[in-house]
């Protein structure tokens, strides 16, 4: 917060010191933290605070910067010896010597002076920029700095040109001079050579036509509105195109090769596209190409798409660090081809930017789509979270030619991939899919047990009843509860036919030979499978348990013959 | 002579209403006020004070004073180099108003003006008298005098529009020793920047690309406050080889005309870098090719004709020391294809040329070779360049730009040796600041009509009149100053 002024004479002296503490203050908050935040802000209205303090006693505040202090009227008002943090050393290193502020600064330039200090003070030494260059960019209005050049004295001083070779007919007296203009005049006539017609340039010239203004307006709009990375990309390729010296093409793929990577650093995807098209391009048109520079063009892209080269580029995506459009990526993507793919399902489970994992979901579906071979190699992986999300993706794309290696991931030791392939080979629903289904009926898994055999009534598959058969005569389904126990009855009562009719009557009825009473889910379970084969033999056996004394069997009894119909 | 009244020392306007009023804001309104007072005068010199479009003006540019002086609490319009202030806020150039400023700036400048303080009170009578005062002014042998204008706005009653004089250092041409040696110090080192870089590619070395990017921005600097004097220097042989202050001579004339057409600050310097750079492809061309002596075989021709692709493909050889040039390529490319691509590097497919690449192609058809070195080839006078670029269409520029470029150098360029009416012998200094006086550049007399030399230190404003309204002095031929033994030089550093 300002703090009050002195009354008195050192009052100017007083408001001036105070500017340049809560400046420095504010440079910190600047620093720390960012433009929302509360100290920044606070910070921020001290500073405004304060200068409003100094247009009240000065028209203008004049700083003199030496290695440790800004000096005001040859008085030290900020002393700051530690250069690491100093604000006279950031601006005297650079070769600023002078500031001046003048009213209207606090307004907005006072803050950008402060990122400038601040971005200065992160600039390395090879960086194109330095303090003098990024106020340059400011074009501040209201403050005015005076540098000095650092080491530019070794600049050979400009001179008039050498005295101009008297011939000997150059007139050198003042007679001689007046005589030649004389004649010279003379030579020329009424109309001297050299005098311009006014009329020539009357109008035309004083003043752009509308016209013309407008014209300029639209080409400066469009110099900046052009895509020059496009633009300097197309003039390679067309140099590359008409030169055919060797040493040029190649230095111009050596220029790709290492520019591609500054493109995708800016999330210039656009422009990595095209260079990626116009390199199968020069490949499938260009004649006269060398090996070298065939193999070399050829690498280009396959090196794009080397999983770390793509780990980056995703990783970059994620952190939001490059935003370009959902349509660029998927150009991107898709001219790469589509070995991309593990590479990309590898990063879906880490991106937690929901945008970017939404675009390389449709990326990665729509190579799968295109190229189940690479869904193959994907499903080798042995990152089971890799290979989870490979599931997932590829479940709802029911490519029928990766029915054996979901089977062979019935196998996989972690349950949720187990899942996941139950999941897929159920979305394919094709006979072979089912087949591979089969053995998951006996899961140790109780998920797996029941999405397998629902996936076998929904898809309607007779193979399973073997599996079925064995389980619902066995004990597997002894400590199962209703949940479980009713889709393998359902799925034997679909597949087994008349053949199933006595041992489910025998279950319903608690009449098996040596055998325990069957519980009332397990006799409810009987009852509804034989509404599943809907035969009159079933129906029959139906009809009789009708008096059951059990209100579930006997709910599931009446609930099995309206499904045969009454 | 009548004292001029001294503006007192205003009050300070209230801490809130500074606050309130935004640098935005002050722009708009000045820009208002500006476009009033252009269009008084115009009206004023066209029709007499009864006219209902001087009547029209005049209220308009009461009312716009009203207000920016209510709004402000103050109303000063300040000239300063080639620019005009409002409140201290510096009004922006731009392609729609360019033309209105430069005619206010030039009118001011002409009668000695640096500042008009217009205080509380003032009456639409007042300003009608002093506009008509400003028109009537003629400046006793060419050099402005604010007293007899002080001198007769208090006989008019003019007591709430007072004037002062430009602050001592900023000469009416921009020219002052200091200002003309902080340019050549721009010019020296971008000089030198340029031969460290192009010179370094044959090294093996890079440029640091801090120092490039200082000597654009300082050109740019330069030409916003001090076009004249560095423009001056362009016409300065034998500093350096002739490839170096080539692309700073291509620098400055593109960010000049750059400046003509309205681009902003930022721009300039991308303008600025793509001239600098526009030759880099030269820096891979042998140099006994470069420096030869003797006309080109056609083989050697075509080697140098692969400079604009050499120079893109040598510009990303720069990028691992700072941004990548982009520009600076395009213009590189583009510099030598013609409006209608008829030029080289030939192309595949047809192209739009970037607006860039054409200002340097005109800046760059100003200063090439033989035309503006004198050390090879026959040496071509500058105002038969600029007439040859306006006339010829098959050199390929575009003709806007040429304009933009007459406009800067005037009819008669920097450097230009010109006989006078009064058989004098000048060199042009600069082009008119009025563009309707194009054609009467300032020059320095650098020989009497006696046939004597002189120091060349007196600058004369070709436009300027004597009582009766007619010219002083008046171009009636352009020589060869070598002819004379002139160094034109000698008058730029």
């Amino acid at each position: 917060m300002t703090q009050p002024i002195k009354p008195g004479g050192a009052d100017e002296s007083y408001v001036v010191e105070n500017l340049l503490q809560i400046l420095w203050k504010a440079l910190s908050a600047v620093q720390l933290y960012s433009s929302n935040n509360k100290i920044y802000l606070q910070a921020v209205d001290a500073l405004r605070g304060a200068l409003t303090l100094v247009w009240q006693r000065l028209d203008e505040l004049q700083l003199q910067v030496s290695e440790s202090a800004l000096l005001w009227e040859d008085k030290k008002v900020l002393s700051q010896e530690d250069k690491s943090d100093s604000i006279p050393w950031t601006l005297f290193k650079d070769g600023v010597r002078s500031l001046t502020l003048s009213p209207g600064v606090e307004d907005r330039e006072i803050i950008a002076f402060l990122h400038v200090i601040k971005d200065a003070r992160l600039l390395a030494a090879e960086d194109p920029d330095d303090l003098l260059t990024l106020l340059w960019e400011e074009d501040f209005q209201h403050l005015r700095y005076g540098f000095v050049e650092i080491s530019s004295d070794d600049v050979p001083r400009i001179q008039a040109d050498t005295p101009v070779s008297q011939s000997e007919s150059t007139p050198v007296s003042p007679g001689e001079i007046r005589g030649r203009l004389l004649r010279e005049v003379e030579a020329s006539g009424d109309t001297p050579e050299g005098v311009v017609d006014v009329d020539d340039f009357h109008s035309t010239l004083y003043f752009l036509d509308d016209w013309e203004v407008e014209y300029l307006t639209g080409e400066i709009d469009q110099e900046y509105q052009q895509n020059l990375r496009a633009k300097v990309l197309e003039i390679l390729f067309e140099v590359f195109e008409l030169q055919q010296n060797t040493k040029v093409r190649g230095e111009i793929i050596s220029i790709i090769d290492s520019f591609l990577p500054h493109l995708l650093g800016v999330g210039d995807f656009q422009s990595v596209t095209l260079v990626v098209r116009r390199l199968r391009k020069l490949l499938d048109e260009t004649q006269e190409l060398t090996p070298d520079h065939r193999q070399a063009i050829t690498a280009l892209p396959v090196k794009l798409s080397n999983p770390t080269a793509l780990g980056q580029l995703i990783q970059s995506l994620d952190d939001a660090a490059v935003q370009p459009t959902k349509d660029d990526i998927a150009d991107f993507f898709g001219e790469l081809g589509p070995h991309v793919l593990d590479t990309v399902l590898a990063w879906m489970p880490k991106l937690t930017n929901e945008r970017v994992r939404e675009t390389l979901r449709q990326v990665a579906e729509r190579v799968a789509q295109e190229h189940p071979e690479q869904v193959v190699t994907a499903l080798k992986t042995s990152d089971t979270a890799v290979l989870l999300q490979t599931l997932q993706l590829t479940s709802s794309l029911k490519v029928a030619r990766l029915v054996p290696d979901f089977g062979r991931l019935l196998r996989h030791a972690d349950t949720e991939i187990r899942r996941a392939a139950v999941d897929a080979l159920g979305a394919i629903g094709s006979a072979s899919a089912m087949k591979q289904l089969e053995r998951s009926v006996e899961d140790e898994d109780r998920g797996i047990r029941i999405a397998s055999i629902q996936y076998c009534v929904q898809h309607r598959y007779p193979g399973v009843l073997q599996k079925v058969e064995a389980v619902i005569s066995g004990r597997a389904l002894r400590g199962a509860d209703l949940t479980e126990k009713k889709p393998f009855f359902e799925a034997y009562g679909l597949f087994c036919g008349n053949a199933g009719v006595d041992p489910l009557y025998q279950m319903l009825n608690a009449k098996r030979m040596f055998r325990r009473k069957d519980d009332p889910e397990t006799r409810a379970c009987a009852a509804l499978a034989l509404g599943k084969i809907g035969t009159p033999e079933a129906r029959a056996a139906l009809e009789k348990a009708k008096g059951v004394k059990d209100p579930l069997v006997r709910n599931a009894v009446g609930s099995a013959l309206r499904e045969i119909g009454l | 002579m009548t004292e001029p009244k001294v503006p007192a020392p205003k009050p300070r306007k209230s801490l809130a209403l500074a606050m309130e009023s935004s640098e935005g804001s002050i722009r708009e309104h000045g820009r208002d006020f500006l476009i009033a007072f252009y269009s008084a005068l115009r009206s004023l010199k066209l029709y007499p004070v009864e006219n209902d479009q001087v009547q029209r003006a005049l209220d308009s540019i009461f009312d716009t004073a009203r207000s920016l002086y209510e709004v402000e609490g103050a109303l000063e319009l300040r000239v300063s180099h080639e620019f005009l202030y409002v409140n201290s806020v510096r009004l922006r150039l731009n392609l729609n108003n360019y033309a209105t400023f430069s005619h206010v700036l030039t009118t001011l400048r002409q009668c000695g003006i640096g500042m008009v303080d217009v205080e509380e009170g003032v009456q639409r009578r007042e300003w009608q008298i002093f506009l008509s005062q400003l028109l009537a002014y003629a400046p006793s042998d060419g050099v402005p005098d604010l007293s007899g204008l002080w001198q007769r706005m208090a006989q008019g009653g003019i007591t709430h529009i007072l004037l002062k004089p430009p602050p001592e250092h900023d000469e009416a041409f921009g020219d002052s020793e200091e200002a003309k040696d902080v340019a050549k110090r721009a010019y020296e080192r971008s000089v030198a920047v340029t031969k460290e870089l192009i010179g370094g590619v044959r090294m093996g070395r890079t440029a640091s690309a801090k120092k490039i990017k200082r000597a654009v921005q300082s050109i740019v600097d330069q030409v916003l406050r001090n076009e004249v004097s560095l423009v001056g220097l362009t016409v300065v042989r034998g500093y350096d080889e002739q490839i170096f202050t080539h692309s700073v001579n291509v620098c400055i004339f593109s960010v000049s005309i750059g400046k003509r057409i309205g681009l902003t600050k930022l721009q300039l310097y991308d303008l600025g870098m793509a001239g600098l750079l526009h030759d880099f492809g030269k820096s891979r061309i042998p140099l006994e090719i470069l420096n030869s002596e003797v006309p080109l075989t056609e083989e050697q021709e075509e080697v140098v004709r692969t400079h604009p692709w050499q120079g893109v493909l040598a510009l990303f050889g720069l990028r691992g020391h700072g941004e990548i040039p982009y520009r600076a390529m395009v213009a590189s490319y583009e510099h030598h294809m013609k409006t209608d691509l008829s030029g080289f590097p030939k192309t595949i497919e047809p192209r739009q040329l970037s607006m860039f690449s054409k200002i340097v192609a005109v800046a760059n058809g100003y200063d090439t070779p033989p035309v503006r070195s004198f050390g090879k080839g026959v040496p071509v006078r500058p105002d038969e360049v600029l007439r040859e670029m306006r006339e010829n269409k098959d050199l390929g520029y575009d003709p806007i730009l040429v304009k933009a470029l007459i406009n800067l150098l005037g009819v008669y360029p920097v450097g230009t040796c010109v006989i006078l009416d009064t058989y004098e012998i000048a060199v042009v200094h600069g082009a008119n600041p009025d563009l309707a006086q194009l054609h009467r550049p300032i020059v320095r007399i650098v020989v009497t009509a006696e046939g004597g030399r002189t120091d060349g230190s007196a600058l004369v404003d070709l436009a300027s009149v004597d009582e009766t309204g007619n010219y002083r002095r008046s171009i009636i031929k352009v020589t060869e100053g070598l002819d004379y033994g002139i160094n034109m030089s000698d008058y730029s550093v």
